[in-house]
């Protein structure tokens, strides 16, 4: 089903000199799908995902770093913000926001988890 | 030995003033910790002691301390901050002369070293190596009631406190680590409570977020909470978001200890109340990270707005109109949304478009470049506006890490008598 990505991840995102930085993990609402959502998001953030879920970071090198012990990722899209905070131009400097524009893209989501 | 409490009062330069007072207030606290500068900030420091070499700290520190050190010193709270920046021993002299204008005689204690641009890094404004905690945490044993320091890490500022009180050697790596990540969640103030967190609609909201706390205990596992009565939360998503981001894959680097950040377990114990153990630390990396900041050139940027109709025409002749200014190296030009047909208010009918110039020298970002889009004015697109008037550019720096040598850093503590005490 498409559906926000954000509709049970949670993001926070930052700058660390020229890269982003974003986190990725599962909310604990208590829903019973928790261990079925937290195996979908740790299966299916791949770096050629991030590349289509944020096209501004289809031709940088990402890595995806799975943390199952907090339900998450973190990835680290090198170069998105140039060469760091005060140099760059992009709209977001330090990648403040990445993280909510991630959970505001659409996606195929089994329905099963919503 | 009691869990030690420490508190953080802010997690960047600029962060809410009254924090100091409100933590010292809103409950007990053993430490009160705050942490000053991101990379950015070293650099904004370091061109303020171009202009006086007086400077190069965190001056909101001093409004603070001033405001406040009769109450920690009151309390028995230790305050411990980097906010030194770039001149920590100049903080602490501003720091005495406050306190002894108030009648007051804390022992201040300063920790450097950190300061390696005599060490060879051509063009640089600031390089500072990242130290550790144990700086402070021999300045506390040396009984200081407040440290400053220049670059240690941000999580140091809670590692040092733990240490200290502990007692740990500078080899028992797991409650180190576990230290790390306590100061890891706190040093960056409301994010851990509530805090640009995208779970923010189930957060107590009707107050002020409350900077957070953390009770570390012998073993270096910690509670993360907040004062009572304050906003925000603090729950395993809040924390989780502060330990998810700023890392760089799953084993975190610094100068005490390596974390490894796959070994940390997170609980809800109690309201607000978050349980962090498990963590797992093994010998730091040989070589310290250094933040180097050089001055990069000069920027400005320009924003024109456009509304209504041929929104993309219109974009396009003021680019052309404006192009044989823009003579500076680096151009970029960036069009916001196109705006929806039909739109009822006139914010909607329109969207920006933006041109960033910068250049080594600050001669073609300046007047040439600001006033060929001021003269535009009259004589360009329909309905041409601007959301200010472009300024005279300003100087940006650009950060790189580099790597050095403990032995080439000599992290050094400046106790109130005069002593001097150098670590490891």
């Amino acid at each position: 089903m498409i559906a926000p990505f954000g509709t049970f991840v949670h993001a926070r995102s930052g700058d660390k000199g020229g890269d982003a930085n974003l986190g990725l993990w599962v909310r604990h609402d208590g829903s019973p799908s928790y261990d079925a959502r937290v195996a979908w998001l740790l299966a299916t953030v791949t770096p050629d995902f991030v590349r289509g879920l944020l096209p501004e970071t289809r031709d940088l090198e990402v890595e995806v770093h799975a943390l199952p012990n907090l339900a998450g990722v973190n990835v680290v899209v090198h170069g998105l913000l140039g060469r760091g905070v005060a140099a760059s131009t992009r709209f977001d400097p330090q990648a403040k926001a990445l993280g909510e524009w991630a959970r505001s893209r659409h996606v195929d989501i089994p329905e099963v988890l919503l | 030995m009691a869990d030690i409490r420490i508190g953080n009062c802010s997690g960047f330069y600029g962060d809410r003033l009254s924090a100091m007072r409100e933590m010292l207030e809103g409950g007990p606290l053993d430490v009160l910790t705050g942490d000053y500068l991101a990379e950015l900030t070293m650099l904004i420091l370091g061109r303020d002691q171009l202009k006086d070499p007086s400077l190069g700290y965190a001056r909101t520190y001093v409004r603070q301390v001033e405001d406040c050190l009769g109450l920690a010193l009151e309390r028995g709270v230790k305050l411990v901050s980097n906010a030194g920046g770039l001149n920590p021993a100049g903080l602490a002299a501003r720091l005495a002369e406050v306190a002894t204008g108030m009648g007051l005689s804390p022992s201040i204690a300063y920790v450097d070293g950190d300061d390696v641009r005599s060490q060879g890094y051509p063009g640089a404004l600031t390089a500072n190596a990242y130290l550790g905690g144990f700086g402070i945490a021999a300045a506390l044993a040396g009984g200081a009631d407040v440290v400053v320091t220049g670059r240690v890490t941000d999580a140091s500022l809670v590692v040092g406190p733990a240490a200290w009180w502990h007692g740990w050697q500078p080899t028992a790596y797991d409650a180190l680590a576990g230290s790390v990540v306590a100061g890891h969640v706190i040093e960056c103030g409301c994010q851990a409570t509530g805090g640009n967190f995208s779970g923010f609609a189930d957060v107590e909201r009707s107050r002020p977020l409350g900077f957070p706390v953390a009770e570390v205990a012998v073993d270096g596992s910690s509670v993360i909470t907040k004062h009572p009565g304050t906003g925000g939360a603090v729950t395993v998503d809040t924390v989780t978001a502060q330990l998810l981001y700023e890392v760089q894959g799953t084993r975190y680097l610094g100068p005490d200890v390596t974390t490894d950040l796959t070994s940390i377990r997170l609980a809800a114990v109690g309201p607000d109340r978050v349980g962090v153990t498990g963590v797992r630390g093994f010998a730091p990396p040989e070589r310290l990270k250094v933040c180097v900041n050089e001055l990069g050139g000069h920027r400005s940027s320009v924003e024109f707005v456009l509304t209504g109709l041929d929104i993309e025409d219109k974009a396009a002749w003021v680019r052309e109109q404006l192009s044989p200014a823009l003579t500076a190296s680096s151009v970029t030009w960036s069009l916001g949304p196109l705006p929806a047909a039909d739109a009822d208010t006139e914010e909607g009918a329109s969207t920006l478009l933006r041109c960033t110039v910068q250049d080594a020298l600050p001669d073609a970002v300046g007047r040439a470049f600001s006033a060929a889009a001021v003269e535009l004015a009259l004589a360009s697109y329909p309905g041409f506006t601007m959301t200010a008037p472009p300024g005279s550019g300003t100087p940006f720096g650009v950060y790189r890490a580099e790597y050095v040598d403990r032995s080439a850093v000599t992290h050094t503590v400046h106790h109130a008598d005069g002593r001097t005490e150098v670590v490891r």
